[in-house]
Parts: structure tokens; C-alpha cells; sequence
């Protein structure tokens, strides 16, 4: 049951992101073909072929984050509405266990954070062209290396996908909360996002000052940290993050099969 | 014919007396099969479990019989028939008859109104 | 247990408000059942519990033996008051959506039902009127060979052409032995298609019957009843 859900579930997104990376793909296109980057190396005279492509690529960038920001907003709409709002007398009405919802729209939400991130790449990559990006690729894997020692492959990914489930279930964390108010549902939701997100760096400022004093220290003095530092902060961040993924995972569930009421 | 149920008796009795209507009249024919409960139901628009007892009872009745294979059929016995024919009319009579006494009128008056009126009908 | 469904003292809070106060029914195979009362008296959390979208707060509910969960959602079939359907979808979509959720979907007789409406596989929910979209969530909510249907006001608001198209639907297509429960204040339109009623008031069984027999005793129509029983 949890595959057909999360069939489903890329079934109604794939019809909004799909086109919004055509979009984005397209016009990375465009500008390859404008070359807009010369802009920034004529320094003589502006003109209405600069102003152009000027204007393309200020809405090139403008359409990157328009991509990111979307992509959240699909996120939450699709949550709050699919499962919150009037579709879901029929969501809920399937034979299908609360947790499963839950991870069907979590695991759909990271297929698509990847996707994004993916599409926006290879944007990048059309615009300058794959060869300088391949080039520039060694060097970023270098300076990983160089920061994080062998245990980088292990622990950035860790910490990546453990940012993702902590941001995204604390998000649906605060909707399921919202939900508990009788009205004015949407503005409790917002509420409780910030109360929630408050309690989220409270507990790490505390978590910090209790576990990593010395880790701190020694960042702060030193200019370089060592891999052993890196891996060790970036693993209590991730550590942190998965616990709290888990706390608001329970805690959605408990609300959609105990305290469910929908409108 | 459509079916004329009144909402102050039950649905359950009035079916039988419109199914016996219909018997009668000719509308299901002797010896012919008669439609499924579901769409004598949805023919009256009443729930199908109260069509299926207003059928049983006509069974019980001999008006129909079913056949375990082909469905369920009127009656071929004419005489039987006819028995209900006469039993449906003298309850028409006798409503004829109640609604006239309402009016006041005493049987004699009744009967020659009643002739009179046969009359200018068959002209 | 016998009965499809059985309840013992349920009882629904919210707050300081009693929507459900000790209700006791047992209802069995095979019956068309009115859930009948005026508007706040708590025909919709009766249902909403049975499909397990509230919680009770007190006593127990049972369906085919079971608390409402997974296994109660398999055999039963709901219509809630509101449209559920996606905006985006077209018609094919949604009948894949029900075909893969539930096993007892008869996806041959949807499109049947639906042809006979003029609606085709490409149809967009998005275009269709109000109407036209209560009536294919009736015909999806009808395609199920489930084993009780609950509809909530199933014609509510519908003008008396579509009100015949809903309650033939309802008659003609509830498989053998299911059992229907509808709710609704609208009685005089109903009264004929149904085997028993339940009067709730203030979340409370006013009265149950069968509606021959409440004929019969009473010798008026449930409808005339209702107002007598629910007047202000």
C-alpha cells in the first residue's frame, strides 16, 4: 500500500515540478544562447543587447529560486490539503495505516528536493557548458576531502538527508498541530512552525554547550578545523536531526489517527 | 401505470395491492415472468427487501410462483385471478360506498345515481 | 456478534459538547437505514466515527466485529457531505486511484454508470458542475461491492431530478446483503426506500423502528412523525 501511495503521490506532483524544470531548463537554454555571461566582461557602454541580457539572466536566477521556493510550497500544499483539508475524507478513508500518509508524502518530498536540486544543476550545466563544470567537480570532491577526511561520503549525506527529514516532518509537525484548533487553523499551523522551530535551536544551543564545548572552542581559535571536528559537529547535527525526525514523526501520527478532525 | 403509494400507510401493503393491480389489469400477464425485485423496486422507488416481501406474499397467495432456475412467474390459474379481480373490486365498491354515506346518501339514492350515471357513460 | 454493526454507549465530546451521548444501536445485514434528525444532532460524527475520521471518547463501536481501522475501511463504503475528488484529475484517474485502493471496486460498472451520464474517461473532474461531481462521487462510492455503505445527506441541496438519479443509484446498485445508512433531514423525499429509522436528537436515540411499522401504529408517515417528534 505504501508504493501505490507514494505512486500516487508523485503522480499528482510530477504534473507542477515537471514543467517547472522544463521551464527552468528552457531558459537556461535561452541564455546559453544570449551568452549573457559576456555582460559582466564588456566594460564599455551599456546597451539595449546588454540591458537584455541583463534582464535574462537576472530571471534565470530569479526562476532558480522560484524552483526552490516552489518546491516547498508543493510540499506543505500538498500535506496541508491532500490530508488536512476536504481530500482527505478520502485519503483517510482508504485501508491504509496513518504513518503510511505520513511517509508517502515525506519520501515523495525528498525525490523531489533531489530532483530539484538536480534540475537546477543540470540548468547550470547548459549554461556554462558540462566540460567547465566537470572541471570545477574534481576540485569541490578535493576540498571535501581535504575537510572532512575518508568519513565524508559517510557523514555529508547523513547530515543532508537527516536536515531534510528533520525540516520537512517538523513542517508537517506544525500543520498536524494547527489542525488541533478549531479555527484559524492555517495561522496556528504558522504558530506553531515557529514555536516549534524556536524549541529546535533551543535544543541544539543546549546540546552544544553541554557536548561540544571543546569542539567550539577549538573552532573558534583555530582558523582550520581539523576532519575530526567537522565529522564529529556535523554528525551531532545530524544526530540531533533524525532524533527530532522521529519525535515529529510519532507525534504526526498520534494526531492523524487519535486527534483527527477534519472540517 | 405508475405506482401510487400514499405516505400514511404502510409501504409494505400498498405494494401488494398495487402488484395485484397489475396482476389483474393485465399488465403482467398470466404464465409471464415478472422483472427482477431490484427493478420492480426501482420501478416504485421503494427499498428492494419490502418489494421482495410484498412478492413472497403474493406467492403465499398462489398469484405467483418461482422457479428455481428461470425466476419468478404470475399465476397461469385464471379462476384465481378472476378471485382477486372481484376481491379488488368490492373494495373499490366499498370506498365508493363509504365516500357516497359521507355525502349523505341513503342506498337507494346511491343506486340510482349509480345507474344513471352507467348510463351516460355508455352512451 | 451478529449484527454489521454494533455500538454500546458511544459517546462523542468536543469540549464541553456533547455530539454523541451514549448512543446504543445494533444493525444488521441487508437493511436500508435512516440515520434521521435535525442539523447539529450528531448524525455527521456518528458516521465520521464508523469510518474512523474521529475518535470516540467513550464506549465502543463495532463493525463486522471490528474497531474502525484498516480492515473496517475495506468493507465499507462512504460518501461524505463534501466533494473529496482532486480538481486535477481526470476521470480515468480517479477510477485508477479507487481500482487500487479498493479491492471490491467495480471499475466496469463506474464507467457503465458514468456513460450513462454522458461523462467519459478523459472527462476533467475540474469542468464538471457541483452537481455533476456529487453525482460521479455517488457513482464511485457505489461501485464498491462493499458490505456497508454510509452515505451523509446524500441529497442535500439537489433539486428532485437529481434526487431520483441519487436514490436509484442507491436502490440499484448496493450489492446483495450490504446494508446502507444514510443521513439526511430531508425524510418525506427517503421515507420509501428505507427499511428502518434512527431518530438521533442532541446525540441521543430518540426513537428506532422500522418504517411499516411505524405506519402502521402511528398510521402516519415517518415524515409527519419526525415533526412531531423533533418540534420546536
Amino acid at each position: 500500500m505504501l508504493g501505490k501511495l507514494i505512486r500516487h503521490e508523485i503522480k499528482s506532483t510530477a504534473r507542477i515540478f515537471l514543467p517547472l524544470y522544463a521551464v527552468l531548463l528552457v531558459f537556461a537554454l535561452l541564455n546559453r544562447y544570449l551568452n549573457p555571461l559576456q555582460v559582466f566582461d564588456s566594460s564599455g557602454t551599456p546597451n539595449l543587447e546588454s540591458m537584455l541580457k541583463g534582464i535574462s539572466i537576472s530571471l534565470y536566477v530569479i526562476l532558480i529560486i522560484a524552483v526552490f521556493v516552489l518546491t516547498l510550497v508543493i510540499v506543505i500544499q500538498r500535506f496541508y490539503k491532500n490530508l488536512l483539508g476536504d481530500e482527505g475524507y478520502l485519503m483517510f478513508t482508504l485501508p491504509v495505516k496513518a504513518w503510511q500518509h505520513i511517509l508517502s508524502k515525506f519520501l515523495t518530498a525528498v525525490i523531489w528536493y533531489f530532483m530539484t536540486a538536480a534540475s537546477v544543476v543540470i540548468s547550470v550545466m547548459i549554461l556554462i557548458g558540462a566540460d567547465k563544470l566537470f572541471d570545477f567537480l574534481p576540485q569541490l570532491i578535493q576540498m571535501i576531502r581535504e575537510a572532512f577526511g575518508s568519513s565524508g561520503p559517510v557523514v555529508l549525506p547523513a547530515f543532508i538527508l537527516s536536515q531534510m527529514a528533520a525540516g520537512t516532518l517538523m513542517i508537517y509537525s506544525s500543520m498536524a498541530l494547527g489542525h488541533l484548533f478549531q479555527k484559524n487553523r492555517l495561522m496556528y499551523s504558522f504558530a506553531m512552525y515557529c514555536a516549534l522551530y524556536a524549541a529546535y535551536q533551543i535544543i541544539l544551543a543546549i546540546l552544544i554547550l553541554l557536548l561540544g564545548n571543546n569542539l567550539f572552542e577549538s573552532l573558534l581559535q583555530s582558523a582550520a578545523p581539523t576532519p575530526a571536528q567537522l565529522n564529529s559537529l556535523f554528525g551531532m547535527l545530524a544526530a540531533v536531526a533524525v532524533l527530532m525526525a522521529v519525535v515529529h514523526f510519532v507525534l504526526i501520527n498520534h494526531i492523524l489517527t487519535r486527534k483527527l478532525n477534519l472540517e | 401505470m405508475s405506482w401510487e403509494l400514499k405516505s400514511d400507510r404502510p409501504i409494505y401493503t400498498q405494494l401488494i395491492e398495487q402488484l395485484e393491480l397489475r396482476i389483474c389489469s393485465g399488465i403482467y400477464p398470466p404464465g409471464s415472468r415478472m422483472p427482477s425485485v431490484r427493478d420492480l423496486a426501482r420501478e416504485a422507488s421503494v427499498n428492494p427487501n419490502t418489494m421482495q416481501r410484498a412478492l413472497t406474499r403474493l406467492e403465499e397467495d398462489g398469484l405467483l410462483h418461482t422457479s428455481r432456475t428461470s425466476g419468478r412467474f404470475v399465476t397461469e390459474d385464471i379462476n384465481l385471478i378472476n378471485q382477486t379481480r372481484n376481491k379488488l373490486a368490492q373494495e373499490q365498491v366499498r370506498i365508493f360506498l363509504k365516500g357516497m354515506s359521507d355525502l349523505g346518501f341513503e342506498n337507494s339514492e346511491i343506486l340510482s345515481i349509480l345507474t344513471d350515471t352507467v348510463k351516460e357513460w355508455s352512451i | 456478534m451478529n449484527n454489521l454493526l454494533e455500538c454500546r454507549n458511544l459517546s462523542k465530546s468536543f469540549g464541553s459538547v456533547k455530539a454523541l451521548n451514549k448512543v446504543n444501536l445494533s444493525i444488521g445485514q441487508g437493511r436500508i437505514v435512516g440515520l434521521l434528525g435535525p442539523n447539529a444532532s450528531g448524525k455527521s460524527t456518528f458516521i465520521k466515527i464508523c469510518n474512523d475520521l474521529l475518535t470516540p471518547t467513550g464506549g465502543e463501536i463495532r463493525i463486522a466485529g471490528k474497531k474502525p481501522g484498516i480492515e473496517t475501511k475495506k468493507i465499507v463504503s462512504y460518501l461524505p457531505e463534501r466533494s473529496y475528488l482532486n480538481d486535477w484529475m481526470k476521470v480515468s484517474d480517479i477510477i485508477a486511484f479507487f481500482q487500487d485502493f479498493y479491492s471490491d471496486f467495480n471499475r466496469d460498472k463506474a464507467y457503465d454508470m458514468l456513460k450513462s451520464l454522458g461523462i467519459g474517461k478523459k472527462d476533467r473532474l475540474k469542468t464538471m458542475s457541483k452537481g455533476t461531481k456529487e453525482k460521479v462521487q455517488l457513482i464511485l462510492v457505489m461501485s464498491r461491492e462493499a458490505q456497508l455503505y454510509l452515505l451523509d445527506e446524500p441529497i442535500g441541496g439537489v433539486d428532485p431530478a437529481a434526487r431520483d438519479y441519487i436514490l436509484d443509484t442507491i436502490i440499484s446498485n448496493y450489492s446483495e446483503n450490504a446494508t446502507v445508512i444514510l443521513s439526511t433531514h430531508l425524510i418525506a423525499d427517503i421515507e420509501k426506500i428505507l427499511d428502518d429509522v434512527i431518530f438521533l436528537r442532541e446525540g441521543q436515540v430518540a426513537l428506532t423502528g422500522t418504517v411499516d411499522q411505524i405506519r402502521e401504529e402511528s398510521g402516519k408517515s415517518v415524515d409527519s412523525l419526525f415533526r412531531e417528534v423533533f418540534k420546536c
